[in-house]
């Protein structure tokens, strides 16, 4: 085996969100790490801090007068984004692996995208209206 | 003799990337029922301590709430394993992360049982 | 071939010994229908004789000149400069990603063939497991079913240069060894099994589908991960259950 001069650069964490040069399977998957990311952190958000349930009727009650303010509904809506993408393509992923609609696997991830933005607005508007 | 990796683990990778696949699917499911009763069927959607007591007093949500748990919790933790593995990780970097996650895991899931019970009890008290 | 002809700039990767890189640009006249490649060899044969590049056939069945081309995995002899730039543009020529670099444009590519080895992978494929037009197969086909192109893999390296998990770790064995396990089959060559059911095998792919998009040649390794999958998780069931 020829004596390389240098390892093979692997190019670490910044080169996974990086969507230049790449097709739409790949922003699929970035797309998917990020809102994984993203739900993670809520998801642990969201167990501590119903702790509140625990605490009776007051503390739940008046946690709940705080979520109301608009900084708290731009963040559930964020949620509801992370959500419905990671959701919808993973639903894609999961056919996929199991040899279901490979061929057509880029237009189910734009339709399943145009989905979920259309969903996000409808639920964007009922929150901020309600 | 040409450089290769250390020995493959045998079947490390495949149950777990079903569980999260099939964790995953199960999850939009349940999700989705999730968000209907919360906010279309439950009595003033959950605003009130009272309506939440009132909304576990039914055994099937608590049944619901803890599946949803116990799957999100796993398939959020396997997810997040796959990619720590994208960092190559040393092995024995690897072995505590596995550690890490199992007890994160169960204590999430302890935890939250405990948080259900703890209302359903509200409701029969 | 058209009389047309553009001026264009090669701007190409150079890296000799234990000198750091660098890009030089080359000023070329060519015909916009020419190839990438005819380019490099220009460059290489009035300009630069120290430019080294890999070339063989020039008809994309030998795999030798796989590059990166303005920023995309290129199999450079059938990639018309029109395809890439227009005229007074330039063509930037940089080695494939995630293979180590031993001089230019040319990569170590031991590693990789010593994988397709290690799965047998089979030079030419029978005409009874091609794809047809309807649908892909794995078992036996029709034989006038209508063939795509053949599938045969030329280990140009192209997808491995484009997969984003090749890129964190080498130690993934990547599509086009996989493509190549599958292709055998886990049927006719149980023993592929261990190497493939592993973290670094079948179960690391994150479905960017970036290997399907760059290969010049059919192989569609994407599809042939997920069938692998399969195969894998028929096996371990019938290992459960079949009592072997």
């Amino acid at each position: 085996m020829i004596e390389s001069q240098e390892k093979s650069k692997t190019s670490g964490v910044a080169k996974w969100f990086d969507p230049r040069w790449r097709h739409s399977g790949t922003w699929a998957f970035i797309l998917n790490r990020v809102t994984a990311l993203g739900l993670t952190v809520y998801l642990y958000l969201h167990l501590v801090i119903l702790r509140s349930l625990a605490g009776g009727p007051e503390a739940y009650d008046g946690f709940l007068a705080t979520i109301r303010s608009p900084i708290f509904v731009f963040g559930e809506l964020l949620v509801v984004i992370g959500g419905l993408i990671h959701g919808l393509n993973g639903l894609r992923i999961a056919l996929n692996s199991f040899g279901i609609a490979v061929p057509y696997q880029r237009q189910l991830f734009y339709g399943l995208m145009v989905i979920a933005i259309i969903t996000s607005v409808i639920f964007g508007v009922r929150m901020f209206t309600a | 003799m040409i450089e290769t990796r250390s020995a493959p683990k045998n079947g490390e990778g495949a149950w777990l990337w079903m569980i999260k696949i099939f964790g995953g699917v199960l999850i939009v499911v349940i999700l989705i029922i999730h968000l209907i009763v919360n906010h279309f069927i439950a009595e003033g959607g959950l605003l009130t301590y009272a309506d939440v007591v009132r909304y576990y007093s039914n055994p099937i949500i608590p049944i619901m709430e803890i599946s949803f748990l116990i799957l999100v919790v796993s398939h959020s933790l396997i997810g997040l394993r796959s990619i720590i593995l994208d960092l190559k990780p040393a092995r024995s970097l690897l072995t505590a992360v596995n550690w890490i996650f199992a007890v994160v895991g169960v204590v999430s899931i302890v935890y939250g049982i405990w948080l259900v019970m703890s209302i359903v009890s509200q409701g029969s008290a | 071939m058209s009389q047309e002809k553009w001026k264009v700039t090669y701007r190409i990767f150079r890296k000799k010994g234990t000198e750091s890189s660098k890009f030089e640009d080359f000023e070329l006249e060519v015909s916009p229908d020419e190839y990438v490649l005819d380019g490099v060899e220009r460059v290489w044969a009035f300009h630069d004789r120290s430019l080294t590049f890999r070339h063989a056939c020039h008809h994309s069945t030998c795999g030798a000149c796989g590059m990166v081309v303005n920023g995309f995995e290129k199999l450079s002899c059938i990639t018309p400069i029109r395809e890439i730039t227009q005229n007074g543009g330039v063509v930037k020529v940089e080695p494939m990603r995630n293979f180590p670099v031993i001089s230019d444009l040319v990569v170590d590519m031991g590693l990789f063939y010593s994988r397709m080895d290690m799965v047998g992978q089979r030079q030419v494929i029978p005409l009874e497991e091609e794809p047809t037009q309807a649908g892909i197969q794995t078992g036996p086909v029709e034989r006038d079913g209508g063939y795509v192109r053949l599938s045969d893999c030329i280990e140009c390296g192209l997808c491995i240069s484009a997969c984003p998990i090749v890129a964190t770790t080498p130690a993934y064995l990547g599509p086009a060894v996989l493509a190549g396990a599958q292709q055998n089959g886990l049927e006719r060559t149980p023993k592929l099994l261990d190497l493939v059911d592993t973290e670094d095998g079948v179960w690391r792919c994150h479905s960017a589908y970036e290997c399907t998009a760059v290969c010049p040649s059919n192989v569609e390794p994407a599809w042939r991960i997920m069938d692998l999958r399969k195969q894998v998780v028929k096996a371990k069931l019938k290992g459960l259950f079949g009592g072997s």
